[in-house]
């Protein structure tokens, strides 16, 4: 990157050299034989192994693998901002609106950029420039303001005047993911890279910003690189898709055949791991690691089905009528956000609950205030400390809740120092734990810093399990992970609970997710619970409205088999 | 934005009030009695005991410390032992000429801190041997700087004056030479103060420049690393673009606390430097007043320097709620 940023060329502005012309019907991006390596940490690796790929003029391409499968090296290649510092070699020919990328001067590849590609990336937070007006950003791309204005009209941004001088922490998640897609849009681009553009998104909004996105391409007629981890999302917008694995292309095809009837292995794995409102509960989530991590579930162990609590079951989790507001400083001065309202829940003894609702539904607050970490301002909350130890608590990065210098053995005896369990149990007890989440004695020695990303969430929930606690909480502990490393994550949390009997609160926003793990559902919406009941009754029979909006905002695979059949 | 201001302002006068409160405190439980200084050892126990009922020192503390306020807002800082007039007065002779050595040695050590920080994106060669420039003269204590300084562009080169603000005599009515010059449109005058200014603002800006050019260096580092980065570059911003419009702003935000935090090491610098270059400033002023310890003069000193303190890294908070639009809701 350095000597590239300091290099002072004048002409930003040069005219479209590369716009696609309407009437050719030469592809919008042509790959062969592509090969990227990439050295990060000293070793040098080949991310990228002989890729060919086409992407046609208006056509959508949706482009799916595991997080490491190369799809994001993909479109980082194609617009020419593969980082320095990781040294990459490219070799074969790609050809992007005309321009060969390959070894192409800064400026082409920045007039490529200004010119022919615009760029939607996964989180809108982080993607915009906090310091500046959003207005300023769209402008940078759209050249007047009067364009910038009519961009963020666009993309569905209302009042885009009194909006133009707002700054991104201002902005809800899905308008300032809109703001990104203004500015991929700006100049009619002939191809627009969506890089996870709806995987930080609420799931309404999810379906809000794909419906833009195809709105959009339709429009302008431009072509879409779509890059996703989750065939759903893939599966509603793309004409094609190609799946990617450990950097090889392993199959590409019409969207509908590829979801109907996938060919490769790796396809129809990645199809089974998905986990979707109709997945089996009793059965552990089938997981196919292709990376090296062996499932740790059996396939054939059964899970107990949903079985009512009788009503005078001891409680493990008793909350009634608890209200929480928040003072926040805004523009007018101090405001109150009501977090919670008039909120009460109980969970029976060894009961397994879900509470899911949008950001800003008070979710996490709630599970807060359970695990103690918050006060409510009105109404009690009480945990049975009868049996078990203390809860723990499993948050949505495990990786950062280990101390990165202690060794595994130290994370885990730190909590039995912490209950007080006699130190002649201390080595029966780390075993036990261990072989519980599937990881062999071997990895006490290692530090947490040098855990794989599956390693480190085994052994988090290694050290909340091994002094079962009365209650397991858990803050969107998958949300952040591929479809098989949370469907990994789910077995081994559902194995917990059968062989500790623990109780569980899980708070997610993913309905699929909560109707695999939980017996019932708690939905939550601005602060208050909505519907509560059986996991199955809710999803498949919901009473509420906002419930019902939920469901439906689900991406679904069924969507597609429609289209195909 | 304006609220935010107010509540700075607010937190600021608290603070000062604190900090007059433990001058006074100070003052008032030194081992040195003001009355016995002023009249002498051998003055007698009546004309002690006037002269003490008379500067209100057996009135209650509360009542003493409201006078001492309010004698502050008058600009009463006492009477200096030493030479017998009002505090006030030998500061308004001696403030000036350090506030434009610290001044001129901030300004120099921020550009030469942006510079090294620049300078770091870049792998040119000559580029590193600038930042080995600075390096090597942050290592060395600041008066050795000054000594050395003195022997090569004075003594050796003979380029530069080795003590004074100015080879004129007497000055205008605020003070400051580059001002008061500006005013009377003496330009030879102006160049003149600068040519005496360069070499002592020099030695004290060195060491605040690296301290400041290391942190702007690995901030702009991990700001290059931000996904709005690459989402500036992603519309086809030029690299000077990039760093100008995207990257600068949002680097300069820890710079600007230390640029606050340095000015202590840079006046304490100062003291020094005045020394060696016989710059007649506080420095000056206050190694004769400990010398002689003359408590008004250094109580006022340590207030004038507590206050410059407080009252830059109050600027410094408002400016980072200008850069940073996120930080005026606090």
């Amino acid at each position: 990157m350095s000597e590239k940023l300091l290099d002072l060329d004048t002409a930003p502005h040069t005219p479209p050299q590369h716009r696609a012309d309407p009437t050719s019907s030469s592809p919008v991006v042509a790959i062969s034989g592509l090969e990227v390596k990439l050295t990060r940490n000293g070793k040098t690796e080949t991310v990228l192994h002989s890729l060919d790929l086409d992407i046609q003029k208006g056509e959508v391409l949706g482009l799916v693998g595991q997080s490491g499968s190369g799809k994001s090296v993909l479109g980082l290649t194609l617009m020419g901002l593969l980082p320095d510092r990781s040294r990459p070699e490219i070799t074969g020919s790609v050809s992007v609106c005309g321009t060969s990328v390959i070894g192409a001067s800064a400026r082409s590849m920045r007039n490529l950029r200004r010119n022919s590609l615009g760029v939607i990336f996964q989180d809108p937070m982080t993607s915009l420039n906090p310091t500046m007006t959003i207005g300023h950003q769209v402008l940078e791309a759209a050249g007047t303001k009067a364009e910038a204005l009519r961009l963020l009209a666009l993309a569905g941004i209302s009042n885009p005047e009194t909006r133009y001088d707002a700054f991104p922490h201002q902005l809800s998640g899905g308008l300032r993911q809109r703001v990104m897609i203004a500015m991929a849009v700006a100049g009619s681009p002939a191809l627009i890279i969506a890089d996870e553009p709806t995987t930080a998104l609420d799931v309404t909004v999810q379906r809000q910003v794909l419906d833009l996105l195809r709105e959009l391409k339709s429009q302008l007629h431009c072509s879409v690189l779509m890059v996703t981890h989750d065939l759903g999302v893939a599966g509603e917008i793309s004409d094609r898709i190609a799946v990617m694995s450990a950097g090889r292309l392993v199959e590409i095809g019409p969207a509908a055949t590829i979801l109907s009837s996938p060919k490769h292995e790796y396809t129809r794995a990645l199809l089974a791991s998905r986990i979707s409102l109709d997945t089996d509960k009793s059965l552990p989530l089938p997981t196919f690691n292709l990376g090296g991590d062996e499932p740790t579930v059996a396939s054939d162990e059964v899970f107990d089905t949903f079985v009512q609590p009788p009503v005078d079951a001891p409680l493990s989790v008793d909350v009634t009528n608890v209200s929480k507001t928040f003072s926040v400083r805004g523009k007018k001065g101090a405001n109150t956000l009501r977090a919670l309202h008039d909120v009460s829940l109980a969970i029976a003894d060894g009961e397994s609950v879900a509470i899911v609702g949008e950001s800003g539904s008070g979710k996490s607050t709630l599970l807060r205030i359970i695990a103690g970490l918050e006060t409510a301002d009105a109404g009690v909350g009480s945990i049975s400390r009868m049996k078990g130890s203390r809860p723990q608590m499993v948050f949505q990065d495990a990786g950062a809740s280990l101390t990165p210098w202690l060794r595994v053995d130290e994370i885990l005896r730190e909590r039995l120092v912490l209950e007080n369990v006699p130190s002649s149990e201390f080595a029966e007890r780390i075993s036990e734990s261990l072989a519980l989440v599937g990881l062999g004695p071997e990895i006490l020695r290692v530090h947490s810093r040098d855990l794989s990303g599956g390693q480190r969430q085994r052994v988090a929930l290694a050290r909340a399990a091994i002094v079962p606690p009365s209650i397991l909480l858990c803050d969107e502990p998958t949300s952040a992970l591929d479809a098989w490393m949370a469907a990994t994550v789910i077995n081994l949390l559902r194995r917990l609970r059968k062989r500790v009997g623990m109780s569980m609160l899980f708070v997610t926003h993913d309905l699929s997710v909560a109707r695999v793990i939980a017996d019932r559902i708690v939905v939550m919406n601005k602060g208050e619970i909505v519907e509560i009941g059986e996991a199955n009754q809710i999803i498949h029979n919901p009473q509420n409205e906002y419930t019902k909006k939920l469901v439906a905002a689900i991406p679904d695979l069924t969507f597609a088999e429609e289209l195909a059949s | 934005m304006l609220k935010f201001i107010a509540r700075r302002l607010l937190s600021l006068v608290i603070i000062l009030l604190v900090l007059t409160f433990l001058l006074f405190l100070m003052q008032t439980y030194s081992p040195i009695d003001p009355v016995r200084a002023i009249l002498g050892e051998k003055a007698n126990a009546a004309a002690l005991a006037a002269l003490r009922a008379k500067m209100g020192l057996d009135d209650p503390l509360y009542v003493q410390y409201f006078h001492y306020l309010g004698g502050l807002l008058h600009g009463d800082l006492g009477v200096s032992y030493r030479s017998r007039q009002p505090v006030i007065d030998d500061l308004k002779a001696f403030v000036p000429a350090t506030l434009e050595l610290g001044i001129a040695g901030m300004v120099i050590a921020v550009i030469l801190g942006v510079i090294f920080a620049l300078t770091t994106l870049s792998r040119s060669k000559p580029l590193a041997l600038f930042r080995g420039f600075i390096l090597t003269g942050a290592a060395a204590p600041t008066f050795l700087l000054g000594v050395l300084g003195v022997i090569l562009f004075y003594k050796t080169l003979g380029w530069l004056p080795a003590s004074g603000r100015s080879s004129e005599s007497g000055h205008g009515p605020t003070r400051f030479l580059l001002i008061d010059d500006i005013l009377a449109g003496n330009i030879t005058g102006f160049f003149d103060a600068i040519h005496h200014l360069i070499l002592p603002a020099l030695c004290i800006a060195i060491g605040p420049s690296l301290v400041i050019g290391r942190v702007f260096a690995s901030s702009l580092r991990s700001t290059l690393d931000y996904d709005y980065v690459r989402t500036a570059q992603a519309k086809g911003l030029t690299g000077s673009q990039v760093v100008g419009r995207h990257v600068i702003r949002n680097a300069s935000s820890p710079v600007l606390s230390l640029v606050g935090l340095q000015i202590g090491a840079m006046f304490a610098g100062a003291l020094v430097v005045e020394n060696i270059f016989s710059w007649p400033g506080l420095g000056l002023y206050m190694s004769g007043a400990i010398g002689a310890s003359d408590f008004p003069a250094i109580s006022a000193i340590t207030l004038i320097l507590g206050a410059g303190y407080i009252l830059v890294n109050a600027a410094v908070d408002i400016l980072q709620g200008v850069i940073d639009p996120r930080l005026r809701v606090a």
